[in-house]
């Protein structure tokens, strides 16, 4: 696949008589979904649905009603909930007025343009999460990088207090959450046909009104559902509130990790996880209700998911899942353009001119906004000083060595590696025969399959960790690789699914056919004709689950606290423990492996170009 | 997928094989984990991160592995982590072998359920000579902590303003201006209220909740940060975010180390000591006592001094340790004037209530 997002997605074919072949006994036809079934039923909903069983029964098996009243009579609970809401609701807002600039420059820029700016979005995507914090922390401190610039300047004279207080957890999240709103809203744009603002202008629009009165609303479905993804991710977040927030920002999810964590109390635990799982059925209720989830997923692509009179739910999944793949599908393309430099070849688009100067300006502001905590940490890795610090003092490699000479660094880089390797090979192996599956059959229940793969994504995280946790204390598979491959696995299939299912989505079908009516099985066709067409998308989707579990810490900090820890877990609890530069090290080392992979795709790219 | 040129079955074998085998791995691996970590001379050694990192290694780790061939490993664990330990002896995955608490966190795990730690059992000279309020069955003495505060001197002699010398200055913001960091837990700072209401030490327990939060009430909107972790005092330290700030002594100390404008105030410090515990039930408790015998050396102890301001609960250790460096250490004679040990006995009985209540006022 060449990227060809821009041109609207081929209209589903009938399909000539899929291929000719015996009926077949029904284990045979759904084969491809079992696997995946049976391991979600287990390792997602068993474990889920048992915490929050434990919230409603006591030990002896009667209902019981106690965690609930707690939760409710006491002050802090409802409270913190609000906090959360109203977290996550200036986040969304703020994501959705920052992004939209940004989605709107890259989906009507020239091809070539969009390529590299679409990098500096997925630049801060590939970066550990904990480091941007850091990052923020160093930027935004009393005798930060940012307060000194603006005492130097002289345009404040005492410092201002970014951090601590709102202002800090609105950057961090704002910072951390933007490239999703950004490629949701992208792949709603990228679809909206480019002459019609032209054609607007023909019949007399100016340019301000042919954008708010033609384009705007157009785009609108993807500033819904990119707003609906942000909410939903920000009403889970621990982090950054953590450390960029005063007590009066303490989000649900601390909470729980407290009542687990510091009291062990997985019934209380489960009820209020219980509370944020309502919360989030409930927000996606009221955006059906007053948004309309499924004409949007009619209008975004194509409305493949099902049809016909779905019941809430479906629609709701249906709407997610149509967005996702379309979001999804441009990170695919993102990946694939460098998969494609890196092997070589493509065809451009003729470059456009266009003179949209403070739209550009805008834009490298915020670009700089999205990039630059990235790169504010390597300076800070070189101190000689023993804490992160602004402006860092003198130049040394000494935490360089003590990183290589720190064995549970290097173990925890090593075992991340090995994690993130074997949950995408398994989450390939599940999901991909699913995706295929989904993809290309027309079955009853579709929706609802898809919407079950999906929700993992859905549910937040730290409702899937807690669970896992106590899941796995039974099983004794706290602290081991197989428990963390099996967790993140969870996290990793949906991504999966949708990637490969976006892919095959823009795949002629009629090519399987022809080499078939040559006489190809179907492992040959299979082999020899879809997977080569297809490779970049693949190699996207195994891509998109190693960096789901490289970067993942909310299963890791439950599940790796002693020896086996992660990488993301080892660098939380240097945070947490020691702040040390040595963090900024590890950052510096993870940013630049980011960054040549990077340059070296733009490399191939620019001599693959030369060539021809 | 592999390669494949005959067609379907061999595939569909493949896929069959490949899920057996899957299967198998999945049934066994756990068990596979488990008895490789029985087997193993290695113990798991729970301790609070920081600048003890480096001073326990340079003490206690390495010089252990190479006298016994038992490796140590030193994990970086979360303050109080009872509930922790709790979980791992329940459910018998021994994160942790052993671990350094506090007196009070040790005190809990022994009282609460059927008791989560294993009895030392220890016989060694240097134990029988650490005096008695650093000990008990299931506890071995190593370091005592002071909870003090700790001040940048360039925001007050610097600007020649006379820095804080108590507990009521810190609480004083008219006299004594400047960014407040308080402890985001009831711990530690109900007491640090009480002393600033004019509490002696001698009286502070039982604590008087209802004054503490009418204390904590004027001054809450003026604490520029609440802190969880001791690392985060450090930084907010060093790097001048704050100006004064309540912490734990080597907290402070790690700063200054580092060249840091930081005093500590020593007066009406609280103290509580830090010590070994064995988890209960692990298979590595043998390998843990020889570990205890080796640490309760005083020599050792003094070893960590070097990275790690805490002061060593054998007195002989200061036998080793430079002048200059006892200075800093809470058990030098010239800090024994003015403290008091914190209760852990008290808080254990009303932790879970003022927890809440605590996280409840601090939101409001």
């Amino acid at each position: 696949m060449t990227g060809a997002s821009g041109v609207p997605a081929e209209p589903m074919r009938p399909v000539l008589g899929e291929l000719p072949h015996r009926p077949r006994p029904a284990w045979r036809r759904t084969w491809a979904m079992v696997p995946i079934a049976l391991f979600l039923v287990a390792l997602f909903l068993y474990p889920v649905a048992q915490l929050l069983w434990l919230s409603i029964f006591d030990k002896s098996g009667g209902l019981t009603g106690d965690h609930y009243q707690r939760l409710f009579l006491s002050p802090v609970y409802l409270q913190v909930l609000r906090i959360t809401l109203e977290v996550a609701g200036w986040t969304t807002a703020l994501c959705i007025l920052g992004g939209y600039p940004i989605a709107y420059l890259l989906a009507t820029a020239s091809r070539r343009t969009r390529d590299s700016l679409i990098l500096w979005v997925l630049l801060p995507f590939w970066t550990s999460f904990l480091v941007r914090t850091f990052a923020w922390i160093v930027l935004l401190g009393r005798n930060g990088a940012l307060n000194s610039a603006l005492q130097t300047i002289g345009l404040t004279e005492e410092p201002t207090a970014f951090l601590y207080n709102m202002t800090g957890v609105m950057v961090g999240m704002v910072h951390a959450l933007m490239p999703i709103a950004v490629l949701t809203m992208l792949s709603v744009m990228e679809n909206i046909d480019r002459n019609l603002v032209p054609a607007a202008a023909t019949m007399g629009a100016r340019g301000g009104e042919a954008f708010w009165r033609i384009y705007f609303p157009l785009s609108l479905p993807g500033v819904a559902a990119a707003g609906l993804l942000v909410f939903i991710t920000a009403i889970g977040f621990f982090i950054t509130p953590a450390l960029l927030g005063a007590p009066q920002q303490t989000m649900i999810a601390q909470i729980i990790i407290q009542q687990v964590m510091e009291m062990l109390n997985y019934p209380f635990a489960g009820a209020i996880a219980m509370l944020l799982l309502v919360t989030a059925i409930a927000v996606f209720y009221l955006y059906d209700r007053a948004l309309g989830m499924s004409t949007l997923a009619g209008e975004a692509t194509t409305g493949q998911l099902g049809g016909g009179t779905r019941g809430l739910v479906g629609r709701v999944f249906a709407g997610i899942g149509t967005l996702l793949t379309a979001a999804l599908g441009r990170v695919t393309d993102g990946i694939a353009i460098l998969w494609e430099a890196l092997a070589g070849g493509r065809v451009d688009r003729p470059p456009r001119a266009s003179g949209r100067v403070p739209l550009r300006v805008a834009v490298v502001l915020l670009l700089i906004f999205l990039a630059g905590p990235s790169f504010i940490i390597v300076p800070v890795s070189f101190t000689t000083e023993g804490f992160i610090e602004w402006p860092p003092k003198g130049i040394s490699l000494k935490w360089y060595w003590a990183m290589i000479n720190d064995q549970q660094w290097t173990k925890a880089i090593f075992r991340s590696l090995i994690v993130g390797f074997f949950t995408a090979c398994l989450a390939m192996a599940l999901g991909g025969p699913a995706a295929f599956f989904l993809a290309r059959r027309r079955f009853a229940g579709k929706t609802a399959a898809l919407a079950f793969i999906l929700s993992p994504l859905i549910l937040p995280r730290i409702v899937i960790a807690v669970a896992l946790f106590y899941f796995y204390a039974r099983l004794g598979l706290v602290d081991t690789e197989l428990g963390l491959v099996l967790g993140h696995t969870v996290l990793a299939l949906p991504y999966v699914v949708i990637t490969v299912m976006a892919v095959l989505k823009n795949y002629d079908q009629r090519l399987d056919q022809a080499a078939a009516s040559l006489g190809a099985s179907p492992p040959r066709v299979l082999w020899y004709i879809t997977v080569p067409v297809i490779k970049s998308g693949l190699i996207a989707a195994f891509l998109f689950a190693f960096v789901t579990s490289f970067d993942e810490l909310t299963i890791a900090l439950f599940m790796s606290s002693g020896i086996s820890t992660t990488l993301p877990k080892q660098m939380w609890d240097d945070a947490i423990m020691k702040v040390s530069p040595l963090l900024a090290a590890v950052s510096t080392v993870l940013l630049f492996f980011v960054t040549l992979v990077i340059l070296t795709a733009e490399y191939f790219q620019r001599r693959a170009g030369a060539k021809r | 997928m592999t390669q494949d040129k005959r067609g379907h079955s061999k595939l569909d074998l493949t896929r069959r094989r490949v899920l057996k085998i899957g299967a198998a791995a999945a049934v066994l691996a756990p068990t596979y984990w488990k008895q490789a970590s029985a087997q193993e001379k290695r113990i798991l050694i729970r301790d609070p991160g920081g600048p003890y990192a480096p001073g326990f290694k340079e003490a206690f780790y390495e010089p252990f592995t190479k006298a016994t061939g038992i490796e140590a490993v030193g994990l970086q664990g979360q303050h109080e982590p009872t509930s922790l330990i709790k979980g791992m002896v329940d459910t018998k995955t021994y994160t942790w072998d052993m671990a350094l608490l506090s007196k009070a966190a040790s005190h809990q795990l022994v009282t609460e359920g059927q008791g989560y730690l294993e009895k030392l059992n220890v016989k060694t000279k240097y134990l029988d000579s650490t005096p008695a309020e650093y000990k008990t069955d299931y506890f071995a003495g190593n370091n005592v902590f002071a909870t003090i505060f700790a001040y940048r001197t360039d925001a007050f002699e610097g600007k020649g303003i006379a820095p804080p010398k108590t507990w009521a200055d810190l609480f004083d913001l008219k006299k004594f201006p400047g960014r407040r960091c308080l402890r985001k837990h009831p711990f530690d700072t109900i007491e640090q209220a009480l002393l600033a209401d004019g509490v002696p030490l001698d009286k502070l327990y039982p604590l008087d909740f209802d004054r503490a939060y009418k204390k904590l009430n004027a001054v809450k909107k003026d604490i520029a940060v609440w802190w969880t972790g001791g690392a985060q005092t450090s930084q907010l330290l060093k790097t001048g975010e704050v100006d004064i700030c309540a912490t734990w002594n080597a907290r402070a100390q790690a700063a200054i180390d580092d060249g840091a404008k930081v005093k500590i105030v020593w007066d009406q410090h609280l103290w509580t000591p830090e010590g070994w515990n064995i988890l209960k039930g692990t298979p590595k408790a043998d390998m843990c006592r020889e570990f205890i015998k080796f640490a309760v050396d005083p020599a050792r102890q003094a070893v960590y001094t070097k990275h790690l301001g805490y002061g060593p609960t054998h007195p002989d250790a200061y036998k080793t340790i430079p002048a200059e460096r006892a200075k800093v250490l809470p058990t030098a004679p010239e800090y024994q004037k003015s403290r008091t040990e914190i209760d852990y006995e008290f808080w254990a009985k009303v932790k879970d209530k003022e927890v809440e209540r605590f996280n409840a006022w601090i939101l409001g």
